[in-house]
């Protein structure tokens, strides 16, 4: 459960009752419209804001019950990010970007470095290893925070509005990455307003009004 | 991971801004620090010596203002006990026009008895930048203090006229950035013949025959040193019970009479070093927090990539430290550039406006360094407070 005050009124529910389930291997789908707590749904999931109730588990371990700094190092060790808005760090560049997630998980440097060369080479960016975000097209700057977003392997993805920013070419790039890590075996959380990730989903959910539904096209996985 | 570049590129306003602000902190620092050295020095000038000068009126100028000291008052003040060594001594203002008043930049005429020793426990020799001290035989020769040959173009080789005689100019001295630096120093067979110049009535009653004067008679004033294990001022009122018509400076009363008469410049001073720090650290405390703050989104994505308020915080805290390094010897830089320039250019009349000191330079930078921290702290333990997904949403 989730609720935000507005100044001075009364507490608005955007999660309420919500219970998702998705095993490794799966691509779970969850669309909504725009401010229906889809965002809110994978910030909890993320572990990126706290509910006020409820338990976010990870690979069998309750993460939601760790302390601050134990819920940091799991973001590091069990969780990748995909964002809407790329969110790259402007002064840093491509690589540096890519091995930030390396960093807080203190991972060796020349494993990482290596790792994160060969993934902007499969996903056509390794040229641009050295240039700055606003350097680069939305495509390549959504290319580069995959990249980020899965040096770790962490088990846990979740994608926010990925191809949200992009054009249809750049989007299927995305969105089939996120269906090669889901075979790969990691579980994949994907919120969208838009249904043209349908195709790429195992589960799909709706979002109405901060409660969880299953979609027509839910082919594993649900809630429970 | 190029650190030093990506510090450039993410605070590079930021190190201007704490450049700014340290650089008025230094700047105004150092007009302080130009002020305490002029007072300290006359602090320890006077508290070296014990000045005495004849009593009533006359032309002597400085420690020696008061009537004429003759020669018998000398004799009798060497054998006040305590007493160690006499230097006669005639001080005269260059130009008597000049008001007395205006005692800190008045240029003054300095005879000194060069068959004793100085006895200024703290100045037994001024020091000299280029060319010589005066010796004992020296006559027309001067040695004039750094911002007297700034502002007359002097330089060691040099002719200089006082009272219509020609003097070669045999030293500079150093620049103490006190009394010292105005002085034209001479022998005081020559500063005598300059007083009888200056002196119309002097040498009016000279000429007449109306008093019993000689050459060994016309000194202003004396310094007077005192023997070791010896106290000062008791040493001072002896001379001053056993000595008729002198005026004597006790050298505790004197260096408290200095500090009193500077009272004024101490505390404008201090207040402008008081606002100074006060408009400086605020300025730099806001510049460091601001820019921690615009980069809070950048902190909420570290933190979802795994970063723990520990790691954050050191993080933060170190390029912090880092940036108001930069920006503090950016400033520290600038203000010395800037004051060398202006004093430069002060040169010419023979100011110098700017003491950069070790103790400013120095102070600034920790000063700098603790203030920028404590604003870095403050802003990083509210950054950290916040979840990321709020981060990333308040600095979107």
């Amino acid at each position: 459960m989730k609720s935000y005050r507005a100044p001075g009124g009364a507490p608005i529910r955007v999660l309420d009752g919500v219970d998702l389930a998705v095993p490794r291997g799966r691509l779970a789908l969850v669309l909504g419209a725009s401010g229906s707590g889809k965002s809110t749904l994978l910030n909890v999931v993320g572990l990126l804001e706290d509910a006020e109730g409820g338990d976010v588990i990870v690979g069998g371990e309750r993460v939601s019950a760790l302390g601050r700094s134990a819920q940091g190092r799991a973001r590091g060790r069990y969780i990748g990010f995909v964002f809407q808005s790329f969110l790259l760090l402007p002064s840093l560049t491509a690589l540096d970007n890519v091995l930030l997630a390396a960093r807080y998980a203190r991972r060796a440097r020349l494993d990482a470095r290596r790792r994160a060369r060969e993934l902007l080479a499969e996903f056509g960016v390794l040229e641009r290893q050295a240039h700055y975000p606003p350097q680069l097209s939305g495509g390549e700057q959504q290319r580069v925070a995959f990249c980020r977003a899965v040096l770790n392997d962490p088990p846990l993805l979740l994608a926010d509005e990925p191809t949200g920013n992009l054009d249809d070419a750049n989007g299927r790039v995305i969105l089939e990455a996120l269906r090669a890590r889901a075979r790969a075996g990691a579980a994949v959380v994907v919120v969208s307003h838009r249904a043209d990730a349908v195709g790429a989903a195992d589960a799909v959910y709706h979002m109405r009004e901060g409660r969880l539904e299953p979609g027509p096209s839910t082919s594993g996985g649900g809630p429970s | 991971m190029n650190g030093v570049g990506r510090i450039l590129r993410e605070y590079g306003f930021t190190i201007a801004g704490i450049a700014i602000g340290v650089a008025g902190i230094v700047a105004l620092g150092a007009m302080g620090e130009r002020i305490v050295r002029f007072i300290e020095g006359g602090d320890r000038f006077v508290l070296g010596q014990i000045s005495v000068a004849g009593r009533g009126m006359g032309m002597g100028a400085g420690f020696t203002a008061g009537g004429m000291l003759p020669a018998s008052a000398l004799r009798a003040i060497a054998a006040v006990p305590g007493v160690a060594g006499v230097q006669a001594q005639v001080m005269l203002p260059l130009n008597p026009s000049t008001s007395q008043f205006m005692t800190l930049t008045q240029e003054l005429v300095l005879g000194l008895d060069l068959s004793v020793p100085t006895p200024n426990r703290h100045y037994p020799t001024l020091p000299v930048h280029e060319g010589r001290v005066l010796r004992r035989g020296d006559r027309r020769v001067a040695v004039v203090g750094a911002s007297f040959a700034a502002s007359h173009g002097l330089r060691v080789g040099s002719a200089l006229v006082l009272e219509d005689e020609p003097y070669e100019v045999v030293g500079v001295l150093e620049r103490t950035l006190t009394a010292p630096d105005r002085f034209v120093i001479v022998p005081i067979e020559d500063a005598r013949r300059q007083w009888i110049a200056k002196d119309r009535l002097l040498r009016t009653v000279i000429a007449s025959g109306a008093a019993a004067v000689n050459a060994a008679d016309l000194n202003t004033g004396a310094a007077v040193g005192w023997g070791d294990g010896e106290d000062p001022d008791v040493v001072a009122r002896r001379i001053a019970e056993r000595v008729k018509d002198v005026n004597v400076q006790i050298p505790s009363d004197l260096s408290r009479l200095l500090r009193s008469s500077t009272a004024f410049f101490s505390a404008l001073l201090g207040g402008l070093g008081v606002l100074a720090f006060v408009i400086g650290g605020l300025s730099l405390a806001n510049t460091v927090a601001a820019a921690v703050f615009e980069r809070i989104r950048d902190f909420g994505v570290k933190r979802a990539l795994g970063a723990t308020d520990w790691q954050l915080g050191r993080e933060v805290l170190g390029e912090a430290l880092a940036v108001t390094l930069s920006g503090g010897a950016v400033g520290v830089a600038l203000a010395v550039m800037l004051g060398t320039g202006v004093d430069r250019w002060a040169a010419r009349s023979g100011q110098q406006l700017f003491l950069f000191s070790g103790r400013l330079l120095g102070g600034s930078l920790v000063f700098s360094l603790l203030l920028g921290a404590a604003a870095a702290t403050y802003a990083t333990l509210r950054v950290v407070r916040l979840s990321p997904a709020e981060a990333i949403r308040r600095g979107a």
